[in-house]
């Protein structure tokens, strides 16, 4: 009892601050992790994942409580639990020669979630839905007034849509586990295109307004266990129009996915666990240049449970992309500790993603950063 | 436990930092939509146009036009201010003596010149000390035919060496040049401002005690070509003519000591008269300068797209002049385009705010198309519908040459003034 005091306080604290870092942060920066692909679309879907699940690959995160894909999991949450993901990406970009090199650090993921009553659990949170912050500068040439005039044009968009969930789960035997959630899709994104003339006759034009996102959606899962060591997963979920205003004006609507997913976990032995997904959304309907995407993931979490090591490896396809449907493959590894008597758990995780689409490739590193805590 | 996992905290504080801007590889992975210029010559938004006379008159200009050209003569002239006649030898006296004066020494600033005028010469005269405003060129020619009381050739002066010995410039505070008889010409260090020194004898500039000293001087200018300069007026504060008064009196103390003393004068009224006088104003053109100064104001009907969807970049007013302005090269002057801040006609209030000027300089000689860049200015009728949407043209500077521009005014169609726009459209926010 004496022992485990300080500890809960300084899971407490370390709580505090884990809810406190988005709230403090820079608006605009719940998002995950940009890409080129997504500027022509809707923008670059999240990874509805902690940072124990994308250190896993993914593979996890149907069966990971703090990771916001799957409303049955929360049925395992013993205690109000909360849990935080940051990362920053280091993103390089070669577009036939043209390269770039970007970064940003985003906090894509947010889930509390405690018992309600009996065997009810409820939570909630945000993820990123769609990720809209990207900045391009072209340079051209145009005419005017009979006279060829160089210029830059500049676009910038910071901001995101997101996805605050708010979910139950219960347990209605010892190896089934459902849940449902209400999924409302809100955010914004602050965008500037501003052109700029060599020519000091002309001045700058800079025009910047804030386009506001709405939508909505619902999902249902479930988690089966088939014996003590296997574990299966299904989940579905359908999102409603995503609707763009412009001071009040509807400028685009746009059809949103019906994704559904399984996976299934392993647990080999007292020290080693694995697990495999995979994901289908119906992004086709979103755009011009949107495109159904299949993915999978297969990971595993080596070692004690209060230390454990993950390794993991993903691939699929991009939602947005010109021409063929842009392809991404991703090795992640990373460790996991225990502290405060298991009150708290600090994750850690580095992701290597490459993406590829018809005249760009991406790669990105991704270092990850995950706290849950139990208070 | 806190310790050994502070680095994940401090190099993820490191890491907020954010470059999201590449270059752009479109239309592949650029946005949607795209910034789009467009640009326009609106040939019938300049309405309602008109020029008004007398906004500044000949005496009130900060330059005073000499000129001797196959088109025009101008004639500078100025009555100085009057002089003591007697002054007290001690603070304190209350009994005066009278002041004889021995001699007097004149300055003129030129201002502006024709660098390449040759034999530039000023030659003084006497004129009668009832010039003042009424007076014009008629008027004052018989003075002006008269011998001068004093000439100096300028272009010699500035052939001569400088004169730079610690004596002179502890004297004239700088080198000088100078001639025989006199004259003094300094080059002011601040800018090409010639500044030249007559000294006069009682007969060139009488001390008349009746008149308590005033005195009226005109200046002609000759040249080989190009006699065309600008002296500068009494409204310049720095280059206006002054005259400095050398004078003697007697101290009729025990010993009756004689005293010299000078003492500064300013012109009470500076002007100049200039033939052929500027043509009256009429309805087809808009005019520009001349002396008293006339002022063009010009109204813009904006067209209402302008306000809402689009961003001025850069915005022209185009005028065409009627015909060349008649004068020296260097009688080179600029037009001030300045936006009123309540349309009152003639009378209107012009504004304040420099950021929204717009100037161009007329050549003489040229019948070139004018153009005036008025970006500022109609960008900020485009943000803001309340301002008035009018402007004046005014020389600069103003009433101090003969020099006047004349445009077409909205009632010639086929050369009206227009506002060329190149603006762009609003960009397509919220599209994917």
């Amino acid at each position: 009892m004496t022992a485990g005091r300080p500890g809960g306080r300084t899971a407490a604290v370390v709580m505090g601050l884990a809810l406190l870092a988005p709230a403090v942060g820079p608006s605009g920066r719940l998002a995950a992790q940009d890409s080129q692909f997504g500027i022509r679309g809707l923008g670059t879907p999240g990874k509805w994942e902690s940072v124990r699940s994308r250190s896993a690959g993914g593979a996890f995160a149907p069966f990971d409580a703090f990771s916001p894909l799957l409303d049955a999991s929360l049925a395992d949450v013993r205690r109000m639990s909360a849990s935080v993901t940051s990362g920053t990406s280091w993103r390089t970009l070669d577009a036939g020669g043209a390269g770039a090199s970007l970064r940003g650090t985003r906090f894509p993921a947010l889930v509390i979630g405690g018992p309600l009553a009996g065997r009810v659990v409820i939570g909630g949170g945000f993820t990123t839905y769609l990720d809209r912050t990207f900045g391009i500068i072209t340079h051209d040439t145009v005419d005017l007034r009979g006279t060829p005039q160089p210029i830059t044009d500049e676009v910038s968009s910071d901001g995101a849509v997101t996805d605050l969930r708010l979910a139950a789960a219960v347990r209605l035997r010892p190896w089934l586990a459902v849940g449902a959630g209400f999924h409302l899709l809100t955010g914004s994104s602050r965008i500037i295109a501003t052109r700029r003339f060599a020519d000091t006759a002309y001045r700058t034009s800079s025009a910047r307004d804030e386009v506001a996102y709405e939508g909505s959606g619902g999902s249902v899962s479930a988690l089966l266990d088939l014996t003590r060591d296997l574990r299966i997963a299904g989940w579905l979920r359908s999102d409603t129009k995503l609707r763009a205003d412009v001071n009040g004006r509807t400028a685009a609507e746009s059809d949103l996915p019906l994704s559904y997913g399984a996976g299934a976990m392993w647990r080999v032995g007292g020290r080693a666990v694995v697990a495999g997904s995979v994901a289908w959304h119906s992004w086709a309907g979103a755009g011009p240049n949107a495109h159904d995407t299949f993915n999978w993931s297969f990971g595993t979490e080596l070692g004690p449970v209060g230390s454990p090591l993950r390794l993991g490896i993903r691939g699929g396809q991009l939602a947005f992309g010109v021409g063929q449907t842009p392809t991404e493959v991703g090795y992640s590894a990373g460790l996991g500790r225990q502290f405060s008597g298991g009150r708290g758990r600090l994750d850690i995780g580095v992701e290597r993603l490459q993406r590829k689409g018809t005249g760009l490739t991406e790669r990105v590193w991704t270092f990850l950063l995950g706290l849950t805590v139990r208070p | 436990m806190t310790r050994r996992w502070a680095w994940l905290f401090l190099l993820g504080a490191a890491a907020c930092t954010e470059q999201a801007t590449s270059p752009g590889v479109c239309p592949n992975f650029c946005p949607g939509g795209s910034i789009q210029v467009h640009d326009t010559i609106f040939t019938a938004i300049i309405e309602r146009d008109s020029s008004f006379r007398g906004y500044a008159a000949r005496s009130q200009g900060e330059g005073l036009a000499a000129a001797d050209l196959p088109v025009v003569q101008s004639r500078p002239f100025f009555v100085l201010s009057t002089m003591i006649t007697r002054l007290a030898p001690k603070s304190g006296d209350t009994t005066t003596v009278p002041i004889s004066v021995d001699s007097a020494r004149l300055r003129l600033s030129i201002v502006r010149r024709a660098k390449e005028a040759t034999n530039l010469t000023l030659r003084l005269y006497l004129l009668p000390l009832t010039a003042d405003s009424t007076s014009d060129f008629a008027s004052l020619d018989p003075f002006f035919s008269a011998a001068a009381v004093d000439s100096v050739n300028v272009s010699d002066l500035l052939a001569r060496p400088a004169i730079g010995d610690t004596a002179t410039v502890r004297i004239w505070g700088d080198s000088i040049r100078t001639d025989s008889a006199g004259h003094i010409l300094q080059i002011a260090r601040s800018d090409s401002t010639l500044v030249v020194y007559f000294s006069l004898d009682t007969t060139q500039a009488p001390f008349s005690v009746p008149d308590s000293g005033r005195v009226a001087f005109g200046v002609r200018v000759t040249a080989d070509s190009l006699a065309s300069i600008r002296l500068g007026a009494n409204e310049s504060v720095t280059n206006g003519p002054v005259m400095r008064w050398f004078y003697h009196y007697t101290d009729r103390d025990s010993a009756m000591t004689v005293k010299a003393d000078s003492a500064l004068r300013a012109p009470r009224f500076d002007s100049f008269v200039f033939d052929p006088p500027n043509p009256p104003l009429d309805d087809t053109t808009l005019v520009v300068g001349g002396a008293p100064s006339a002022r063009s104001l010009l109204r813009v009907a904006m067209p209402a797209f302008l306000h809402d969807s689009f961003d001025v970049v850069r915005a022209t007013v185009i005028l065409v002049p009627v015909a060349a302005v008649q004068a020296a090269p260097s009688d080179s002057f600029t037009i001030l385009v300045r936006p009123v801040l309540t349309d009152l006609g003639a009378k209107s209030p012009l504004s304040p705010a420099t950021e929204a000027f717009g100037r161009v300089v007329v050549h003489p000689g040229s019948s070139d198309t004018l153009r005036f860049e008025l970006t500022d200015m109609v960008r900020s009728w485009a943000i803001d519908t309340t301002f008035a949407t009018a402007f004046f043209l005014g020389q600069i500077p103003e009433a101090a040459s003969f020099t006047e521009i004349r445009f077409y005014s909205s009632r010639v169609s086929a050369f009206r003034p227009a506002l060329h726009v190149t603006y762009v459209k609003r960009f397509p926010f919220g599209e994917p």
